[in-house]
Parts: structure tokens; C-alpha cells; sequence
């Protein structure tokens, strides 16, 4: 479904990618690990357009969309979570879901999308009246992924989706994640080694230093000595 | 003395109506791309002078006409403004200063341009609305009634359009989360352009309803622009309805002022008013910290 | 090394300045805008200093340069005292007044900083117009019309021979450019770019950003008060019409030639912008259309002045030299 090819990313006139490649095949999961500030929100936001100083080749669907800028890739159906959720904080939860649906091709499915979401989040449906800025931090998550699949992505980039949150609701975001999934929605999401998320991934990437580092299923990575060293600290 | 307190009153009713038109472009741009308008009272005057062009033909003499004609002619001019000299300063990591620059350039450069072309002398324009209603010593002129009808009309209509259409949704969206924006796919450089094209009309239409009870002169602008930016900054930066409040506070308060001290005091009134609020309060009425 | 740079920079500048009357002398009128080139250069220096480096979006520049103007004519012509001492005294009470601004200013952010600012501006032309302007001797509209000549124990400057009161102001603009000079140098400049790159690290480091900041306001509205005197007094009436947008402007093309926090990049530009101003006089009422185009031409294809430009070349010429992008000076 999406297929990179030595991606390179710049920060200002810092490299942060270096010949990153990688494969997503339509309907996985797909869980890239590393550790903080190596690159992984970097390579995600490449991927949806919302930094635009890379070479190298990304395609979607066979279609070539390096360097498109997110308002294009968005009405393609690849959608950013953001890690820090990056919500409208004076608007209520209604009017953010709705802003998710701004891309062309999510239009006709608005009202669809938002039952949908509000079946799998009834929290939000509670809430919808409530300022985004009064969500707690589990609801604001919630929000923002919602917010993302109002898009009516068929692609989810997800940075970080566990981030400051606490067992119980990590569970609860690898169960949505799980679900999404189900539905037919491809997902590629960037997580330090969290139990729960990484389970659910059926190809596995390590980021580090910019560059990829391990490659292959949950198995070869359990008997992957270097990974264990970083991850386990083993 | 009753009477000459309901007139001013209603003065201050009037004129504060128009500001809060007014205001409110500007702290729409604010808001929305942090960018400063110095020119924006050149944008004033350019709309009393587009209605005096209109009125120059003799079959054009209608303000509806006027009024149709001037709004897509600011429109347009606004955002090929942002789009030519706006935009390519934002990459940069001192483009406030340099937008500031810039548009003060622009206004020494249309105000200069209307006084080459209409010459200094001040040009009034029709009334919208001939005759008055009296009561005794009381009078109220239809012009100042329409001129209130059609700024708050024209506030309203704004306000609908922030709040219930997808463009104004990502107009507002853009303001309180540029980056959450660019996520969910808004084209946020256009957004930019078109509140500076908004903003354009608005100040523009101000012009118009102020022209026909201020004349238009070539740096008439300057005062409006002053006027604005303090009742923007009382009011909270980027705050729409912080703007509204201001407005009519600062159209009051001008106006008893005006009547008990004289003109002059005015602007030095407003300032003192501001620079107290702005020691009390650093964000404004209704600005948010940070 | 980028200091030792801008000071033979300013050297070689004064020293081109300090030999022009060797072949204007005996032209008054090129030595009178001379003069005027030195005034201005001093103003956008201290424009330069307070917007382009210590980041304060700064919009008062010319209401301390006509505070300071006024002052010292009315107090040579009220208390008596010599021009030369009053134009000090007239620095210190525009420098207070700065600090005064400066105060409720430096609580607030940018755009606000501006509106302040200039509001000082806006509310200058009532005042000085106004009761209390003619109370304090300012003259109303009519402005003040005598204003006693510059004179150093006994020896008198004259409009008729410049040529003194030029290397007067010359000393003057040399001495300013000096100070603002030692303080881009001091812990004062370093101090600002840690602020401007990023102020709550700075603070957090134990910068105040509020004492350094109110410093950098009482200094640049001294030198511009005193500097301001040193107008009033040699050329002899003041009006309001300093406060029109016409000088204002002026200023900002000086710097925008010059490069905003390019010092002496607004030395340069003073002689460059006020030479162009000259130049396009024979225009009339175009010459304000002509320099608003300037501005508007200038800030989109040269954004860092003259002085950006001279580094852009210079580092094409020698790329290992400077590998990091804006940090200059």
C-alpha cells in the first residue's frame, strides 16, 4: 500500500532520515520502534506531507507523492495522528470531529464517519458539546484519533498513540487500534517499546540514529540480541 | 443637557459600531497568521475613494452598487497582497518585523498614490439615507440608523460564517492550532490569504459607511488604523468578541470625551484607557496568556 | 572576530566621512546634508539596536527624537542654560521617558510593545499642540521658531559655515556608534541572542530578560533624545511635522537598506537613504510613492540589507568559513 524508498528528511538544514525504506502492505499493521529523537515523528510526518524537505521516493497506491503537502495527501486518505494530538482547544469535541472530515473526499462520508467514530468512542459522543480544551488527557487521545479517522483514511500514521497515558487506557488504545484495523484500515504507528502495541504489529521496524536498524516479524526481533540490549536493557 | 447626552451616546453607538467592524478584521489577522497590518488604514480610505470612483458615474448612484462592486474589488486586491508580498516573508525567522516593513511601506506608498490621483482635498460622499427622525429637540438621522444596521448586519454575518460554515470552521481552526490545521488537510497559505482579503473588506466597507460622515482625505487612514489596533489590543489580540466590547467602549468613550474635553483629548484618553488595561490585564479584556 | 569586523567597518566609514568636507566644504548644502546624514544615523542605530537586536518591536524611536529636540530647546530658552549642556539634560529626560514606556512595555508581547510604542508617537503631536505643550513653551502648532545656536565656551556654530557643527556631530555620531558598539560586544548582546533565539531558556539561565531589555530602552532613548537636541539646536525650529510619517518612514528605509540588526549596516543606510531622498525631490508629491515602493521592493529582495548582502558574497567566496546560517554578528 505504501512503499518508501531512501527516504531523507531535513529539519532546518539538520538530516534527520537517512535512507530510510519501508513496506506497508495493505491491511497490517505495521509498528515502528525506536528510541527518543531518532528520527521516528520526523519519518511519520514525511510520510503525510507535513515536512516537505525529503528525497527519496514515497508511494501510496502506486502513486508517487513525495513532497506533496498534507492537504493533498489527506484527500488521499493517509492521515497523521499527531503525538501531542495537536487539537482545536476553543472548539468542542463535535466541531473537531468535523474539522477531520475537511478534506474533499472525507465529505460525503461525514455523517457516516461520525456515527462510526461515536460508536467506537461513546465517551466522545457524551462529550461532544465539551471545549477540546477541557478533555482530560485519555479523552483528548481518544479525540485525536477520532479526529483522524474522520478523514476517512484508509492510511493511519499514528506518533506515538500510548504517549502519558496511564496501563488500563494503553490497553484500551491497543484494543481501538486492533479494531480500526479490523475495519480495513491500514496503520503504521511509531511507539518506544510499549507490550501492548508492539504485540499487535505484523512487521516490525527499529529507527535508530536515523537510519533503520532491524527489519522483520515480532519472532526475529525476540532473538535479535542488539534489540533486546536496547529494549530490555538485557 | 438630556438630550445632548443621548446624542452623544448614540454617536458613540454609531462610530463603535463601524470600529468593531473594523477591530475585528484586524484581530482576525492577528489571530489567524500573527501578521501586523500597518496598511490597513490605507485599506480604509481605499474604500471611501472606491465609492467616490463609483459615484463619479452618474448611473452607478446607488449604494448597493457601490457596495457590490467594492467588496470583490477588496477582496481581490487583499489577497494578492498577502499572496505577493505577505507570504514570502513568512519563511523567514523575523517576519513580524519585516511584515510590519512592509506594510508600512505599502502605506506611504497608497496614500501618497490617492493624494497624486484625487488630490488633498477632502471628498464627501452622499448621504446613504436622506432625513431624520425628530421628537422635539432630539434628532436621529437615518443615515447614522442605516450606518449601525449595516455594520452590526455586517458582524453578524461574519460571525455566521466563522461558526457555521467549513471555511470559517478552518479560519478558526488555522487561529488556535496552525499545525493541527495543516493535519486534518487545511490549506493553511490560503486560509492566510483569504482573512487578509476579508479583513480587506471589512476595513474597506468601514470606509464607506465612515466617508459619508468624515469625508475622505488621502492619510485619513492613520486614525483608523490607531483606533483599531488599540481597540484590538483592549480587547485581547485574536479575540473576536474581546473586539466587539472594545469597540463600543472605545466609540463611547471617544465620544464623551470629545464632548467634555475637546477632540484633541481623545487619542490621549484612549491611550491611558489602554496602558492602564494593558498594566492590569498584559493580554487584554478577553486575550488568552502565552 | 565578527565584532573586531564591524569596528574597522566603522572605522573605515568615519574615516571616508571625516575627509568628505575636503571636497563638499564649500558647498553649504551638501554639508547641511551631511549633517542631517549623521542625525539619522545616529536614530537608526539606536532603532537598530532596541528592534533588530534586542528583538523589542520598538515604534517610538522618532517621539524620543522629537522629545529630545524639544526638550533642549526649551530648556536653553526657559532656564538658560548653554545648548551644550541642555542637549544632555535633554537625553536624560528623553531616556527617562524611555524607561517610563519601557516599564508597563516589557510586560507585554510584541504586536502590544509596537502599539505602545507608537502610541507615544500618536499622542506627542496633541500634547505638544495642545494646552500643555504651549504651557511647557512648545509653541502649539506654530512650533518654536528661535532656538539659540550650538556654542562651546564662547565659540559659536553657525548655519553660514557647517563645516564645525559638522565635525561636532560627526565627534557626537562616532562617540554613539562606539557605545552601541560595546554594547552589541558586551554580555548585553550575547545576552540578547540568547533571548531572541530562546527567551524562556535565557530566563531560565538567569538572564533577566526584563532589566537587560529596560537598559537597552533607556540607553537608545538617551542617545536619541541627546541627538535629537543636537538637531533642534542647529537647525533652529522645530515643528510637528517631524512627527508626520514622512520621517518615520525615512528612518525605516534607512534601516531596511542598511539591514535590520546588521549594525553599522544603519549608518550605511543613512547615507544611502537620505542621498536617494535628495535625489528624488525634484519629483514632489511621487518621491513619497517612489520611497514606499522602496520599502515594500527592498524588504522582499533584500531583506538583510546591504550588510546581508556583503555577507551573502562573502560567504559564497569562502563557504568553509561560516557553515552556520544566521548567526550573525
Amino acid at each position: 500500500m505504501i512503499k518508501i524508498q531512501n527516504l531523507n528528511s531535513y529539519y532546518d538544514d539538520f538530516h534527520v532520515l537517512k535512507n530510510v525504506s519501508l513496506e506497508v502492505e495493505k491491511g497490517q499493521i505495521v509498528v515502528m520502534l525506536g528510541p527518543n529523537g531518532h528520527g521516528k515523528s520526523t519519518f511519520l510526518k514525511s510520510v503525510c506531507g507535513l515536512v516537505k524537505k525529503v528525497t527519496g521516493s514515497i508511494s501510496y497506491e502506486g502513486k508517487d507523492i513525495t513532497g506533496l503537502g498534507a492537504e493533498k495527501t489527506v484527500n488521499m486518505g493517509i492521515t497523521y495522528v499527531a503525538e501531542n494530538r495537536e487539537l482545536f482547544p476553543d472548539m468542542t469535541v463535535l466541531e473537531n470531529l468535523k474539522l477531520g472530515a475537511y478534506s474533499r473526499s472525507a465529505r460525503p462520508f461525514e455523517k457516516e464517519n461520525l456515527e462510526k467514530v461515536f460508536s467506537l468512542f461513546p465517551r466522545l459522543k457524551a462529550r461532544q458539546a465539551q471545549f477540546a480544551s477541557t478533555m482530560s488527557g485519555g479523552e483528548a487521545r481518544m479525540l485525536a484519533i477520532a479526529r483522524g479517522l474522520m478523514s476517512n483514511a484508509r492510511f493511519l500514521a499514528m506518533d506515538e498513540p500510548s504517549l502519558g497515558l496511564q496501563p488500563n487506557l494503553r490497553i484500551e488504545v491497543a484494543r481501538i487500534i486492533k479494531e480500526i484495523n479490523s475495519a480495513g484500515i491500514t496503520v503504521l504507528l511509531v511507539e518506544q517499546n510499549i507490550p501492548q502495541i508492539t504485540a499487535l504489529a505484523d512487521k516490525l521496524y527499529v529507527l535508530e540514529e536515523g537510519r533503520i536498524s532491524f527489519e522483520g516479524s515480532k519472532d526475529e526481533a525476540l532473538g535479535n540480541d542488539h534489540l533486546k540490549e536496547i529494549f530490555l536493557g538485557m | 443637557m438630556l438630550t445632548e447626552i443621548i446624542d452623544v451616546i448614540i454617536s458613540g453607538m454609531i462610530n463603535g459600531s463601524v470600529y468593531a467592524l473594523m477591530a475585528v478584521g484586524l484581530t482576525l489577522i492577528y489571530g489567524v497568521s500573527k501578521a501586523f497590518n500597518f496598511a490597513y488604514g490605507s485599506f480604509y480610505s481605499m474604500g471611501g475613494y472606491l465609492a467616490f470612483l463609483v459615484f463619479g458615474f452618474a448611473f452607478l448612484h446607488n449604494y448597493l452598487i457601490v457596495f457590490c462592486l467594492a467588496a470583490p474589488i477588496l477582496f481581490f486586491f487583499g489577497y494578492i497582497i498577502e499572496k505577493l508580498l505577505v507570504a514570502p516573508l513568512r519563511k523567514r525567522d523575523d517576519w513580524e518585523v519585516k511584515v510590519m516593513m512592509i506594510t508600512l511601506g505599502m502605506a506611504l506608498f497608497l496614500d501618497n498614490s490617492f493624494q497624486v490621483v484625487f488630490g488633498a482635498r477632502m471628498k464627501s460622499l452622499p448621504s446613504i439615507l436622506e432625513g431624520s427622525f425628530e421628537a422635539g429637540e432630539f434628532i436621529l438621522s437615518y443615515q447614522d440608523v442605516v450606518i449601525f444596521i449595516l455594520s452590526i448586519s455586517g458582524i453578524l454575518t461574519f460571525r455566521w460564517f466563522l461558526n457555521n460554515t467549513r471555511t470559517g470552521m478552518s479560519v478558526r481552526a488555522v487561529a488556535q492550532n496552525p499545525a493541527g490545521a495543516q493535519i486534518v488537510g487545511i490549506p493553511k497559505e490560503f486560509v492566510f490569504s483569504a482573512t487578509f482579503a476579508i479583513s480587506t473588506v471589512m476595513v474597506g466597507m468601514g470606509g464607506i459607511l465612515l466617508a459619508q460622515k468624515y469625508f475622505v482625505t488621502p492619510d485619513g487612514g492613520w486614525d483608523i488604523l490607531v483606533k483599531s489596533w488599540v481597540i484590538t489590543a483592549f480587547g485581547g489580540m485574536g479575540s473576536i468578541k474581546g473586539s466587539l466590547y472594545a469597540a463600543f467602549i472605545v466609540g463611547m468613550l471617544e465620544a464623551f470625551v470629545g464632548w467634555q474635553f475637546g477632540m484633541t483629548w481623545t487619542l490621549i484618553a484612549l491611550f491611558a484607557v489602554l496602558l492602564t488595561t494593558l498594566v492590569i490585564r498584559p493580554q487584554g479584556l478577553m486575550g488568552k496568556r502565552g | 572576530m565578527e565584532h573586531k569586523r564591524t569596528a574597522i567597518i566603522l572605522a573605515v566609514i568615519w574615516s571616508i566621512v571625516a575627509i568628505l568636507p575636503l571636497f563638499f566644504g564649500s558647498t553649504n548644502f551638501i554639508m547641511h546634508i551631511l549633517i542631517i546624514c549623521l542625525i539619522w544615523s545616529v536614530v537608526a542605530s539606536c532603532w537598530d539596536l532596541i528592534m533588530g537586536f534586542a528583538g523589542i518591536f520598538s515604534f517610538g524611536q522618532v517621539a524620543f527624537f522629537v522629545i529630545g529636540a524639544y526638550s533642549s530647546a526649551i530648556i536653553s530658552a526657559r532656564a538658560g542654560i548653554p545648548p551644550i549642556f541642555a542637549v544632555f539634560m535633554a537625553g536624560i529626560i528623553s531616556g527617562l521617558l524611555g524607561v517610563l514606556v519601557g516599564i508597563p512595555c516589557l510586560k507585554l508581547k510584541g504586536a502590544y510593545i509596537a502599539l505602545v510604542t507608537f502610541a507615544v508617537h500618536m499622542i506627542l503631536e496633541p500634547m505638544l499642540k495642545g494646552d500643555i505643550g504651549r504651557f511647557i513653551g512648545t509653541g502649539g502648532s506654530r512650533g518654536i521658531l528661535t532656538i539659540e545656536p550650538m556654542n562651546i565656551f564662547g565659540y559659536a556654530f553657525t548655519n553660514s559655515h557647517p563645516i564645525p557643527y559638522f565635525y561636532l556631530i560627526l565627534f557626537v555620531a562616532v562617540i554613539c556608534s562606539a557605545i552601541i558598539w560595546l554594547v552589541i560586544r558586551s554580555h548585553w548582546g550575547a545576552a540578547f541572542l540568547a533571548l531572541k533565539d530562546a527567551e524562556d531558556f535565557a530566563t531560565c539561565l538567569g538572564v533577566s530578560a526584563f532589566k537587560y531589555k529596560l537598559m537597552v530602552f533607556a540607553l537608545t532613548s538617551f542617545l536619541t533624545g541627546m541627538i535629537g537636541g543636537f538637531y533642534a539646536h542647529y537647525v533652529g525650529m522645530l515643528s510637528t511635522r517631524m512627527l508626520g510619517i514622512d520621517l518615520f518612514v525615512t528612518l525605516m528605509v534607512i534601516l531596511v537598506i542598511g539591514g535590520v540588526g546588521k549594525f553599522p549596516g544603519a549608518v550605511i543606510g543613512a547615507f544611502i537613504t537620505v542621498a536617494i531622498n535628495e535625489m528624488l525631490s525634484p519629483l514632489g508629491s511621487y518621491r513619497p510613492i517612489i520611497l514606499g515602493a522602496m520599502v515594500v521592493i527592498l524588504v522582499l529582495l533584500l531583506p538583510d540589507g546591504i550588510i546581508g548582502l556583503i555577507q551573502k558574497l562573502v560567504a559564497k567566496r569562502e563557504p568553509m568559513v561560516s557553515p552556520l546560517r544566521n548567526n550573525q554578528p
